[in-house]
C-alpha cells in the first residue's frame, strides 16, 4: 500500500513538474533590466518572484518592477514618478501593456524616453517570459509618439528596435 | 392586502435590505475600525474592516489612494493576475500576492496579518503593512490613532576612508542641527517618529555611535540623532538624493571634502615596460603631495572616464574640459574550449568600440578615443583558426583609437562579449551562417556591464566600409543634404535653464547650413522659421489611415518627406538633450536603419574633439525621422540643457559653431564632397 502512494505521489510530482516547465514557469527570480546614466549601459538585476508563477501574473510583475526601478541610489533612467502599470495582457509571444499618463513627461529629449522603453522591452522579452514583442498604450489608447517624443509607439517593440 | 401580496411585499423588503447592508458606505463602512488621523486630516476609507490586528481595506479605496497620494507612492494592480506593487516615493517595491500572507519590502520577506483576498477588480490589502513598510506606524491618541510617519531605516557605509550615514524617512524631512560641533552632528527631525534602535555603533568607520531620541507628541513628534565623528574626522551634510533622504558624509580632517581628485599623468599607464595579466586593477593614479595624498581621497565613480586635465576631474556639474581617452591596460590571448581564441582585452574606463569583418578573412575591432599603454603586440598562435593576432594604436593624437585584428582560417564564428572590465572576443572554428553580421558596435569597460546595442549585419564589403553606399529611393551622387532643426512652433521641444530646444536647434542647423553650402552641397531645411511643419496632404493621409495620434504622425513624416521627395542623400536631425538627472551629459548620436550606423560613426568621430562634449556614443533607436527617411539619417542629441556643464557650452556662440562645424566635418568624411558647386536653396 505505502509502495503505491509513493507511486501516485511520484507520479503527480513528475506530472507537475513537467506541466511547469512546458509552461516556461520562470525560476524564484527574474531579470529586470535597468539603464544606467550614462545612456549606453543596460544592466539586468534579479528579482524575487512571490509564489503566482501564471504568464500574466509574473508579466505583470516585471513590467511593474521595472516601471519601479531599481534600488535608491542606483545610477540608473528611472520611469517619470507616478507612473503606473494600469494593465499587462499577454497573448502569445506580445505583451500589450498599459501605463498610466504619467509616462508622457519622459519625452524631453531622446535620451529618457529611449532608456525607458529599452528597460521595458528587455525586462519583458526575457526568454522565461516567451515574449518576444512589446505593444505599448497610455491610458489606455495607442500612441505614435509620447508627445513631443520621437520614439515610435505605435510599431511593435523588439530588442532589436533599439 | 392578500396572502400573495405580503408574499411578495415581503421578499422585495428583505431583498432591499440585503442590498442595503450590502453596499458599503463612507465611514459607516469603518464601523469597528480605528478613526485614522494622517498629516492633520483624517482618512476616510469606504470599505476598511479590522481583521487579524490588521485593517482589510481594497486597492481602489479612496481612503487608501489618499494616504499613497500624500507619501507620493504608486500602487500598480490589474484584475486577472495575482501581483499587487506599491512603489514608495524613494522608489522601494513592496510586494503583495494575492492569497499568500508573505509579501516583500524591498526584496526582504515579511509576514502579514492575513494574505490578500482578491475582491472583484481589488485586491484587499492589510493595510497596517503597507503603512509600515511606507514608514508610517499607527500609534494612539487618546480615542483615536495617528499614522505617524517615521524615520525608517538608518544606513552607515564607509566607502574609500569616508563613512556615508543616510536617514530614509516616510515625508520630506525638516531637519534643524542644534548644538552642532565639529566633531558631533546633533540634527533633529520634527514630525517624524522613529522605528530606530536607540544606539548604534559603528566601529571601524569615521563615526564611533549614533544615538536616537525620540520626543513630541503623537501628532507632533521628533527624532534627534546624535552623531559622534571618530577621531580626526569631521562632517559634511551633502545634498539628498530625494527629499525624504538625509546624508551626511564623515571623512578625515586633513582632506577637505570635495578637493580636486589626484591628478592623472596621460594616460594611465599600467605596465611600461610589459604586458600585465587581464583583470590586474591599472596602476592608482599618482598621488598629489598633500591633499590628494591622504587616505579617503574622493574617488572617481565608476564609469567615468579619467581626467587628463591638470589638477584632476572636474566636479560634477561644473562645465568640463573633453572627457579624456580610455586606456587598454591588458590585453592576454588563452587557448579556450574546442580550441578557441579567447582574447581579453582589459580598459581603464569605459570606450566605444566598433568590428568588422571584411571579406578576406580579416576582422578587426576599434576602441575609438583608447590609447593603447602596452607596446604593440604580433602573435601567431599555434591553435584553433586564427592564423595572425596584432594590436596596434592607431588614430591620431587628438582621436587615438586602438585596433585589434584578425587573420582568420575562413569564415570563423568570433563572439564579442563586453565583461566587467573589459571585452572578451572569443573565435572559434565553425560554419558561418549566411547572414553573418560583418559590423557591430557597443561600448565595454568598467561600468558598462551590458553593451545596448547589438551587432547589426552590414552587406557593405570590404574595406569600404565607411564608404558612403547609395540607400535605396536616395540618387547616387545626389548634391543635396537635408537639415531637420527639431521641433518649432508651438512645439517648444525641452525647456530648461532658459534654454528652449527649439531655439538653438535652428541656431546650429543655419549654422550647419552655410558650412555645409560652402562644401558646395545644396542644403534644404525642413523649417526656416520657428514654425511645426506639417502638409494638408500628410494631415489628411493620418486621418484617413485609421491609426492612432495622426497629428503628431503627421508633423514628423513631413520633415521625413522634405528629404524623401528631394532624394536627398543625408538626412542631418538636430536636437537637444534633457534627462530627469542632473549628472547625464554629452552628445548622442541615433541611427535606426543600418545604413545609418556608419553615418552616425563619423559624425561621432568628427563632432566630439571638436565641441568637447562627452562622448555618449551612437545609439539604436527607433525615432520617426530617422525611421521613415530613405537616406542614411542620424538624429544628434546635442546636449543636455540640464546638465550645468553642457547648460554653459550651449550658451556659447562658440560652442554652437564648433557642434555645427563638426557635423559638417563628419559629413565630409562620410559623403565626400559633392560633385560640382552648389547652390543653397531654402
Amino acid at each position: 500500500m505505502v509502495l503505491v502512494v509513493l507511486f501516485v505521489a511520484a507520479v503527480a510530482a513528475s506530472w507537475w513538474w513537467t506541466r511547469r516547465v512546458e509552461n516556461g514557469s520562470p525560476g524564484d527570480t527574474i531579470a529586470v533590466y535597468y539603464a544606467k546614466t550614462d545612456g549606453t549601459t543596460l544592466v539586468p538585476w534579479r528579482v524575487s518572484l512571490g509564489p503566482a508563477r501564471d504568464r500574466k501574473s509574473v508579466a505583470f510583475y516585471a513590467a511593474a518592477q521595472c516601471v519601479a526601478g531599481p534600488p535608491p541610489g542606483t545610477d540608473a533612467v528611472r520611469f517619470p514618478s507616478g507612473t503606473r502599470v494600469l494593465a499587462v495582457d499577454v497573448d502569445g509571444s506580445t505583451a500589450d501593456v498599459n501605463l498610466s499618463r504619467d509616462v508622457a513627461s519622459s519625452a524631453e529629449g531622446g535620451f529618457a524616453e529611449n532608456a525607458e522603453f529599452k528597460e521595458l522591452v528587455w525586462t519583458l522579452t526575457q526568454p522565461s517570459l516567451k515574449i518576444s514583442t512589446v505593444r505599448v498604450r497610455v491610458d489606455g489608447a495607442r500612441v505614435a509618439t509620447l508627445p513631443g517624443g520621437h520614439l515610435e509607439l505605435d510599431e511593435p517593440l523588439t530588442r532589436s528596435s533599439f | 392586502m392578500n396572502r400573495s401580496r405580503v408574499r411578495v411585499f415581503s421578499v422585495v423588503a428583505l431583498a432591499a435590505a440585503c442590498a442595503l447592508s450590502a453596499v458599503p458606505r463612507a465611514g459607516a463602512a469603518q464601523q469597528g475600525a480605528p478613526a485614522l488621523w494622517f498629516q492633520g486630516t483624517r482618512l476616510i476609507f469606504a470599505h476598511a474592516v479590522p481583521e487579524n490586528g490588521d485593517l482589510a481595506v481594497a486597492t481602489s479605496d479612496p481612503g487608501l489612494r489618499k494616504f499613497l497620494d500624500k507619501l507620493g507612492a504608486v500602487l500598480s494592480y490589474a484584475p486577472g493576475q495575482r501581483y499587487v506593487v506599491v512603489t514608495s516615493q524613494d522608489r522601494r517595491t513592496i510586494v503583495f500576492t494575492a492569497g499568500d500572507p508573505s509579501y516583500t519590502v524591498a526584496g526582504v520577506r515579511a509576514r502579514a496579518a492575513f494574505a490578500p483576498a482578491p475582491a472583484g477588480a481589488d485586491v484587499v490589502l492589510p493595510f497596517f503593512a503597507l503603512a509600515r513598510a511606507l514608514y508610517v506606524d499607527a500609534v494612539p491618541d487618546g480615542d483615536e490613532t495617528v499614522l505617524q510617519p517615521r524615520i525608517g531605516a538608518l544606513d552607515v557605509r564607509t566607502e574609500g576612508g569616508k563613512t556615508v550615514v543616510t536617514v530614509r524617512a516616510a515625508m520630506p524631512l525638516v531637519a534643524s542641527t542644534d548644538g552642532a560641533t565639529p566633531d558631533k552632528l546633533r540634527v533633529t527631525f520634527i514630525g517624524q517618529g522613529s522605528a530606530l534602535a536607540a544606539e548604534r555603533r559603528a566601529p571601524g568607520a569615521q563615526v564611533d555611535d549614533i544615538t536616537v531620541a525620540v520626543g513630541g507628541s503623537p501628532r507632533v513628534p521628533t527624532t534627534t540623532l546624535t552623531i559622534a565623528a571618530a577621531r580626526g574626522a569631521e562632517y559634511r551634510v551633502v545634498p539628498a538624493e530625494t527629499p525624504d533622504a538625509f546624508t551626511v558624509v564623515f571623512e578625515p580632517r586633513r582632506l577637505a571634502y570635495g578637493a580636486p581628485a589626484p591628478a592623472t599623468s596621460a594616460p594611465q599607464n599600467a605596465a611600461a615596460g610589459g604586458i600585465p595579466a587581464y583583470g590586474a586593477p591599472p596602476t592608482p593614479p599618482p598621488l598629489v603631495p598633500g591633499a590628494g595624498a591622504a587616505p579617503g581621497a574622493v574617488q572617481r565613480e565608476p564609469g567615468t572616464m579619467p581626467s587628463n586635465a591638470p589638477g584632476g576631474t572636474p566636479a560634477s556639474g561644473q562645465p568640463a574640459a573633453p572627457a579624456g581617452p580610455a586606456a587598454v591596460t591588458g590585453i592576454d590571448i588563452q587557448q579556450g574550449a574546442d580550441d578557441a581564441l579567447v582574447v581579453r582585452v582589459a580598459l581603464s574606463a569605459p570606450a566605444s568600440y566598433e568590428w568588422h569583418r571584411l571579406l578576406d578573412d580579416r576582422w578587426y575591432i576599434d576602441f575609438t578615443n583608447t590609447t593603447l599603454t602596452l607596446p604593440g603586440r604580433d602573435e601567431q598562435p599555434s591553435f584553433g583558426a586564427v592564423r595572425s593576432v596584432r594590436i596596434r594604436q592607431t588614430g591620431s593624437a587628438d582621436a587615438p583609437s586602438v585596433r585589434l585584428a584578425f587573420t582568420t582560417t575562413g569564415d570563423q564564428q568570433i563572439d564579442v562579449a563586453p565583461m566587467e572590465d573589459g571585452l572578451e572576443i572569443t573565435v572559434r572554428t565553425a560554419a558561418a551562417p549566411a547572414d553573418v553580421a560583418r559590423t557591430g558596435i557597443g561600448r565595454a569597460g568598467p561600468g558598462a556591464e551590458t553593451a545596448l546595442t547589438e551587432p547589426q549585419p552590414s552587406a557593405a564589403p570590404g574595406d569600404e566600409l565607411w564608404k558612403f553606399t547609395p540607400a535605396p529611393g536616395a540618387a547616387n551622387g545626389s548634391r543635396i543634404i537635408v537639415i531637420d532643426p527639431g521641433h518649432g512652433g508651438a512645439d517648444n521641444g525641452t525647456a530648461h535653464n532658459g534654454l528652449v530646444e527649439k531655439n538653438l536647434t535652428f541656431d546650429i542647423a543655419k549654422r550647419l547650413r552655410a558650412l555645409l553650402v560652402a562644401q558646395g552641397w545644396i542644403v534644404r531645411m525642413t523649417r526656416d522659421t520657428d514654425v511645426d511643419p506639417v502638409s494638408a496632404a500628410n494631415l489628411a493621409k493620418m486621418h484617413a489611415d485609421g491609426k492612432p495620434n495622426p497629428d503628431d504622425r503627421a508633423y514628423l513624416q513631413t520633415r521625413c518627406d522634405v528629404a524623401n521627395l528631394a532624394h536627398a542623400r543625408l538626412f542631418i536631425s538636430i536636437h537637444v538633450n534633457a534627462a530627469p538627472v542632473e549628472s547625464a551629459r554629452g552628445t548622442t548620436f541615433y541611427w535606426y536603419k543600418p545604413q545609418d550606423a556608419p553615418f552616425a560613426q563619423a559624425l561621432e568621430r568628427a563632432v566630439i574633439p571638436l565641441a568637447g562634449t562627452q562622448d555618449d556614443g551612437t545609439q539604436h533607436a527607433n525615432f520617426y525621422v530617422i525611421h521613415h527617411t530613405t537616406m542614411p539619417a542620424v538624429l544628434i542629441e546635442t546636449a543636455f540643457v540640464t546638465n550645468p556643464g553642457d547648460v554653459a557650452l550651449l550658451r556659447q556662440p562658440a560652442f554652437l559653431q564648433s557642434m555645427a562645424q563638426g557635423i559638417a566635418n563628419g559629413v565630409k568624411s562620410f559623403a565626400g564632397s559633392p560633385q560640382s558647386s552648389a547652390v543653397s536653396e531654402r
